[in-house]
């Protein structure tokens, strides 16, 4: 048996748990606002609501994928794009709490990455490369001085998870695989905390072939899009997300 | 040496809207050109009953039919001078005919320049995609940043939303695809531009599992407002401040009823209570956002009617549109 597992698994494993304090856990990506607006519909059984939940864990996965997976995988092939990214990605989120949600994890990101995880990059060329990126982009990001423009750097999730990914030399399909995964445990955890689901169904949700699949075409139909290309394809997700802010209670921040 | 003869350039569906501005301050619609399947037609320009001290000119979009068929492109450039106003509107809701595969798309291109002080006003009717249609468009605006500290920035109100389809024949998002991308960018006057707003939405039934329609819930109608500009402050705080006092979902409405009945309760508030009663009669659902100095409205309803009343009733509302570009720009709307 091989015994020394490759330093890039130990990455993935580290970026994959539920412990790394991004706050994911937060945040329930547009759920509760879905839960809340169509209660009535749910309310006449059990089954119906499980059924509306999964139908939003595939769009919702399917829209994350779609307007974030760009970005991440850009980051990851173009460290010296990450600013521009960046502007992008906020010019590109017209919804304040999506918004909020997106650089709040951001910005959690590099405080980790700075205090943490740059301590241990690996010394091949690439690494090397997109850690000095991340640590530059986080430098400038806390003197926030606008451009030209009158525009700040914001510190949005997707970009810099796609080079922080890279600069702990996961692998491309990796970097993909683990950020839609991530989603789907965030959503899940979610689902279990608003007690639309237990936490035996949400495990086995998250095991299912079902998933795995619907992860699997979403990086298939992603991967050949730029980030100029990325598109909402589920476009109600943005008015749950956006009337987030109108719910008379609410135990998330999304 | 420059050709001194007309040289016609025009390609099929090329158009060409370009307002002037003629020293000191009278617009004139320099060039409207277009070829088939494009059809351009400008009423004499308006003034608005307040203020006669600007000309607003109006250009009505037209297409031969009303609609593309399948593999029709058109290419729309509008170039809008120094403190000019344009209206853009289209007569009747666009109709996308149905392609005879995925593989033949029709698309339309618009790309505007805005100068300072311009406005641009385009609030068409939605688009109205058929049963087995195929479709994309871009809006493209490039709004230049004023170089003297004195000029104001252009102002663009822009709306572009889709409808459901032919909902008599029992068509409900059965398109095979339908992506419209709006684009703000800042452009400095070295050709350097910098995005500012983007809002591209992609439905393809390819790509989804199931039908576009359990995507949409239950809306048949889908629509994004983008406000920038000094112009439009007031329409986007307007938005904000609405939204803010829309009814909580989930609460109690514990304050139904007053006590002794005879509060004061102003004009607005009637209004406002009038017009969130229409719009949960009509289930109309929307959320405003204010970012990077525009305010993005996107709204949805289960009837294009709801929507339209519920549009139409909150830019009547605020009365900025009205005021600045007169009743006409609210045609579509109406």
């Amino acid at each position: 048996m091989n015994t020394s597992p490759s330093a890039s698994l130990h990455a993935l494993l580290l970026l994959s748990d539920s412990a790394l304090p991004l706050g994911s856990f937060a945040f329930s990506s547009g759920l509760e606002s879905f839960l809340a607006h169509n209660k009535q519909h749910h309310a006449s059984s059990v089954s119906a609501k499980v059924q509306a939940f999964e139908a939003f864990l595939e769009h919702s996965l399917a829209n994350v994928a779609s307007t974030a997976l760009p970005y991440v995988l850009t980051a990851y092939h173009h460290s010296e794009q990450l600013e521009d990214l960046d502007n992008d990605f906020d010019a590109s989120t017209p919804c304040t709490v999506a918004r909020r949600a997106s650089i709040t994890q951001g910005r959690a990101l590099l405080t980790i990455w700075d205090r943490a995880l740059s301590a241990s990059v690996s010394s091949s060329a690439d690494s090397q490369e997109a850690a000095k990126a991340l640590t530059a982009f986080a430098t400038a990001s806390k003197t926030c001085k606008p451009d030209l423009y009158g525009l700040q750097l914001n510190s949005h999730f997707p970009p810099l998870f796609g080079l922080t990914c890279r600069a702990l030399s996961l692998a491309e399909s990796e970097t993909a695989y683990l950020f839609l995964l991530n989603h789907a445990k965030a959503l899940l955890s979610a689902a279990v905390r608003a007690s639309v689901i237990g936490p035996y169904q949400s495990q086995s949700l998250l095991a299912s072939e079902k998933l795995q699949r619907c992860i699997a075409t979403c990086i298939k139909r992603e991967t050949a899009r730029t980030a100029e290309e990325a598109a909402v394809t589920s476009p109600v997700m943005d008015l749950w997300m956006g009337r987030h802010e109108l719910l008379y209670s609410r135990i998330f921040n999304s | 040496m420059s050709n001194p003869f007309l040289v016609n350039t025009a390609k099929p569906g090329h158009g060409l809207i370009h307002l002037a501005l003629l020293p000191p301050s009278t617009p004139r619609l320099k060039t409207t050109s277009y070829q088939y399947p494009l059809k351009l037609i400008s009423p004499a320009p308006s003034r608005t009953e307040g203020d006669a001290r600007h000309l607003i000119h109006t250009v009505y979009l037209l297409t031969y039919g009303g609609g593309l068929v399948a593999g029709d492109a058109i290419e729309l450039t509008v170039i809008l001078e120094p403190t000019t106003r344009l209206i853009l509107l289209t007569q009747g809701s666009t109709k996308l005919f149905k392609s005879p595969s995925p593989a033949v798309v029709s698309n339309q291109r618009t790309t505007t320049t805005i100068a300072p002080g311009s406005i641009l006003c385009y609030l068409p009717d939605p688009v109205q995609p058929f049963e087995h249609s195929c479709f994309e468009q871009s809006q493209d605006y490039h709004v230049t940043v004023p170089s003297a500290g004195s000029e104001k920035p252009g102002n663009l109100c822009v709306l572009d939303w889709v409808s459901n389809g032919r909902q008599a024949n029992g068509e409900n998002w059965s398109f095979h695809r339908y992506a419209s991308r709006n684009e703000v960018y800042l452009c400095m006057s070295e050709g350097k531009r910098r995005l500012l707003l983007r809002d591209n939405i992609l439905l393809d039934r390819n790509d989804i599992e199931g039908n576009v329609a359990s995507r949409m819930h239950s809306l048949a109608v889908f629509g994004t407002l983008i406000l920038y500009g000094p112009l439009f402050q007031s329409l986007g705080q307007f938005f904000m401040m609405e939204f803010k006092a829309l009814s909580r979902v989930g609460g109690r409405k514990w304050d139904s009823g007053s006590e002794s009945g005879d509060e004061e309760v102003d004009a607005a508030t009637i209004r406002r209570v009038q017009r969130q009663r229409q719009e949960s009669t009509d289930g109309v659902l929307w959320s405003a956002a204010s970012v990077r100095g525009c305010v993005v409205v996107k709204f949805g309803a289960p009837t294009v009617e709801g929507g339209k009343r519920w549009l139409h009733s909150m830019l009547t509302h605020e009365g900025t549109v009205v005021r600045e570009l007169g009743e006409r720009a609210l045609l579509c709307l109406r």
